[in-house]
């Protein structure tokens, strides 16, 4: 009895763990590039079409109160306040609360200003990012946060006196930062080693630590610091009050905010075991916000006191096909990679699998991103027939078992891998056996383990035909990571090894201007060359749905949910 | 004899120990491997910052080697010049270390938990036996009658129903229905309100439901032993001839059988020990409740070594514990049995 309870928990904190990493994104690098084109012409008006991103602000309007609080459920706890060590998204979302960054990003995927004044200003050459900050930034000690706070919290992930310290950021930055200087307490000078467009949506939101805290202590000791279990310095709208590990973490109203106090006494992250627990939480109102399984959308629909989002993400599930001519020889072909992807129905993946809370790509764009071109061509339907007649002119044809093959014998017969656990993921791979099969297509799918099977095959030893897997994008929609042939080698990736030379140079063109237009124009070239090449068909972008309380105000939820410039002005219409 | 018998124990158990630490690092290298957990499949993070975290961690040492650092072996070898890398103090430190993923101490994150796993378990494990014993000694006591065949069925029951199914009937019902019932509700989660909670009637509150779904699996288990060897002991010699003497039934049932009846039950408690830390894990899952056994889930899912390893030692330190504990208690309820 035991052993078949524990596994389903451990599916549960499985699918939460792929959750996290696959979320994790964009919430960490929030940015907005869209607001950058204006940046770069000097201006501060706000750019007309920064996207597609959608929010919605919770609560029925009113005259907002003081007191009470809000407690937002979470699966897994956060584990650092250290901004410069973590690389999680429940880290981050506890972070924001107490340590400002230089900027957030807002509902509209622009950059925000927080400690900083306003956005920052280039220099000509697109290379220099002079960054004024506020002057009456405090904090909770009462001394003024200046720019030398600043300054030291990027030594930390950058100067190489602190190699030692844990950040995943070094390399990005030693990559492009020439040098980072404060001329005076409230400068601070970024000088790039080139133009790179993603540089300040993905690099300028960090929250700012205290000198004055971890200043003293030595790269090794800032891996552990009793501050970044318990913050006693803070710049946030909220102050710490409590951690209490795998239970919750307590904030209460910092008075002194310099962006003007909260409205709430405390928010609460509270932890809880399953996304059943969520939903159970929020019904009971011992929770007030938390994100929910697409499976359980219409029931919480049904609960009076909820009112509950689908919001689309920066993510998306594909399939990876194996390029490699070593490796497979099966989906050399332009048609064959094209011909499955039109016999799947994804129309009808959405629905099943995912409860229509996801819908069909056309692009590897997702939809909530600025670059994104919903008239994108060519468009794949469900078209079989057309996946037929494909694959009979690539000259596959179906044998006397029934199963396709090409002249020299090769059958269209192979492995298809995901992780097991992941019900989702299985269950889209059996489907696609299902209707593959149908036009002669012999594909089995494979469960294995995640992180000693999965990602190798993904990253390094590329052990695979077929991959299926999620992926988590930053707002800029640099999709380098993945499609550049430069993240062919071990460790990228791109685990297809896709090569493109015509791609290779639409991406890195899209990188190093700073120009919106031209950047937007470069990003339309790329998910055209992705879709008529499909290396790896997109299938679907799935949608975050949020459960919220009714009795909470001004909580905006977007697709940038992990990144909240609202934090001061959320209240509860019952004062509780 | 007494001290001898149980510091002969300990001796013997030390072996045991490191039998259960290597088996548990071999356990979650398999797994695990050289995995950087959390930031492996992050696209935003290069795989150069990855092998520069996972050599600032001593991922990149062999499994032998990783061991004995973790042991401390490797810092006392370090100081002779005879080790690679740069081992931390492992075990030398007393306290498991830290953790690899948050940076906390091992033996912080324990003592922040325990004492609600502590909390849960010994309700439940007291709620087991204060139900367990007197329901066994009834079953005994009218063999084949309606109260022994219900107390057959709910045993039945006990053990075959999976304690996340009935946590989350119970939840539905009495936290969930009850609410939209309009009806007092008990919480559905957590050890305590998150806002303005932690009195002890709030506590109390949150406790009910999962240390009833726990004890319920042990009333099972417990009332059925005690069914048994109660029946067992009935049977003997010694309790005819006590009611031979003109002894009463109470005394002789309550007072000189039950106290021998009780003994396997003893052992089953004893064992239960390390339970107490570990075995509440699918309970406290389903009621969010902060305790040891979810957090060694998720710290082995989320392939964090020194925590699980540290977790791992502590559990067997009171497995033996445990053990020893059920054994110097049988002496007491026993005397016939002498500790040699």
């Amino acid at each position: 009895m035991s052993r078949e309870a524990r596994t389903d928990a451990q599916e549960k904190e499985f699918d939460r763990f792929l959750d996290l990493w696959s979320r994790r994104q964009f919430v960490r690098n929030m940015g907005a590039a869209a607001a950058f084109s204006v940046v770069a012409l000097g201006g501060l008006e706000f750019l007309e079409a920064c996207g597609n991103a959608t929010s919605s602000t919770t609560g029925t309007g009113g005259t907002p109160k003081k007191g009470g609080h809000i407690t937002e459920l979470m699966f897994s706890d956060m584990q650092t306040f250290n901004t410069t060590i973590s690389g999680d998204d429940r880290s981050t979302l506890a972070q924001i609360h107490v340590y400002d960054g230089l900027y957030t990003i807002n509902a509209k995927a622009e950059l925000y200003p927080l400690i900083a004044k306003d956005l920052p200003k280039l220099s000509a050459d697109g290379l220099t990012y002079t960054i004024k900050l506020r002057d009456n930034v405090k904090w909770t000690d009462g001394k003024a946060l200046t720019s030398e706070d600043v300054l030291f919290t990027y030594q930390l992930m950058w100067d190489p006196k602190y190699k030692k310290v844990n950040s995943p950021r070094r390399s990005d930055l030693e990559e492009y930062v020439e040098s980072i200087t404060a001329p005076d307490a409230t400068t601070i000078v970024f000088k790039t080693k080139k133009v790179y467009a993603p540089f300040a949506t993905a690099q300028l939101q960090y929250g700012i630590l205290p000198k004055s805290v971890y200043g003293s202590l030595t790269p090794e000791e800032i891996n552990s610091a009793p501050a970044n279990s318990a913050p006693t310095v803070t710049s946030g709208a909220f102050k710490f009050v409590s951690w209490k590990k795998g239970e919750q973490v307590t904030f209460a109203r910092n008075e002194n905010y310099y962006r003007g106090a909260p409205y709430l006494d405390q928010y609460i992250l509270k932890i809880v075991a399953s996304s059943t627990a969520i939903l159970d939480q929020l019904k009971t109102g011992e929770g007030d916000r938390g994100d929910l399984d697409a499976a359980t959308f219409d029931n919480a629909k049904g609960v009076d006191s909820l009112q509950v989002y689908s919001v689309p993400q920066l993510s998306f599930v594909f399939y990876l096909y194996q390029l490699d001519k070593a490796k497979s020889a099966l989906f050399q072909q332009r048609e064959v990679r094209q011909a499955l992807l039109l016999a799947l129905d994804r129309k009808a993946i959405a629905k099943a699998i995912y409860f229509n809370q996801a819908t069909v790509a056309n692009t590897s764009m997702p939809p909530a991103s600025w670059a994104y071109n919903k008239d994108n061509k060519p468009v794949f339907g469900f078209e079989k027939a057309k996946a037929e007649s494909l694959l009979d002119a690539a000259g596959w044809k179906k044998g006397a078992d029934g199963i396709r093959a090409d002249s020299a014998g090769n059958k269209l017969k192979f492995e298809m891998l995901t992780n097991a656990g992941n019900k989702v993921r299985e269950n889209i791979l059996v489907n696609m056996q299902q209707v593959w099969k149908d036009i002669g297509v012999d594909a089995t799918p494979k469960f294995v383990d995640f992180n000693k099977v999965l990602v190798p095959a993904l990253k390094d030893n590329r052990n695979f035909q077929l991959l299926l897997i999620g992926f988590g994008w930053s707002v800029d929609p640099d999709q380098s990571p993945v499609f550049h042939s430069r993240n062919a080698k071990v460790g990228g990736f791109n685990g297809m090894s896709y090569k493109s030379a015509e791609l290779d140079k639409v991406l890195d063109d899209a990188v190093s201007t700073l120009d919106q237009k031209k950047r937007k124009e470069a990003y339309f070239k790329m998910q055209q060359i992705i879709a008529e090449d499909q290396p790896a068909p997109v299938l679907l972008f799935n949608n975050l749905i949020v459960g919220v309380n009714k009795r909470v105000n001004g909580v905006v939820v977007d697709t940038f949910s992990g990144r909240r410039t609202y934090l001061k002005d959320m209240w509860v219409s019952d004062g509780k | 004899m007494f001290l001898k018998y149980a510091l002969r124990r300990v001796v013997a158990s030390i072996p045991v120990l490191f039998g259960v630490t290597i088996l548990a690092y071999t356990l979650i290298y398999v797994t695990a491997g050289d995995i950087v957990p959390g930031l492996e499949l992050n696209p935003s993070i290069r795989q150069e910052d990855i092998t520069r975290i996972r050599h600032n961690l001593g991922l990149d040492q062999p499994p032998q080697v990783q061991y004995l650092n973790w042991l401390g072996v490797g810092y006392v070898l370090k100081q002779a010049g005879a080790w690679p890398g740069e081992p931390s103090k492992g075990l030398l430190e007393g306290d498991f270390g830290t953790s690899i993923i948050d940076g906390t101490r091992v033996m912080d994150h324990i003592r922040d938990r325990l004492p609600n796993t502590l909390e849960l378990a010994v309700t439940a494990l007291l709620l087991g036996i204060l139900m367990a014993i007197p329901l066994g000694v009834t079953g005994a006591l009218r063999r084949g009658s309606r109260v022994d065949h219900f107390m057959t069925g709910l045993s039945v029951a006990g053990v075959s129903i999976p304690s996340f199914w009935l946590g989350l009937l119970l939840i539905l019902l009495f936290s969930v229905q009850f609410k939209v019932w309009g009806l007092p509700w008990l919480p559905s989660g957590g050890a305590q309100s998150s806002y303005n909670g932690g009195d002890a009637l709030d506590r109390a509150f949150h406790l009910l439901m999962p240390a009833v779904v726990l004890s319920f699996a042990y009333l099972a288990v417990w009332s059925r032993y005690t069914r048994s060897s109660m029946l067992e002991v009935l049977s003997q010699d010694y309790v005819r001839t006590a009611r031979a003497k003109g002894m009463g039934v109470r005394r002789v049932t309550y007072l000189h059988a039950l106290r021998n009846a009780v003994i396997p039950l003893v052992t089953l408690i004893g064992l239960e020990l390390p339970g107490l830390v570990s075995g509440a894990a699918i309970t406290e899952i389903v009621f969010s409740w902060p305790g040891i056994g979810r957090f060694a889930l998720q710290s082995a899912i989320g392939h964090d070594y020194t925590t699980v390893m540290g977790l791992t030692t502590f559990v067997a330190v009171l497995v033996v514990f445990g053990n020893l504990l059920a054994d110097l208690l049988y002496a007491v309820l026993d005397p016939r049995i002498r500790l040699s």
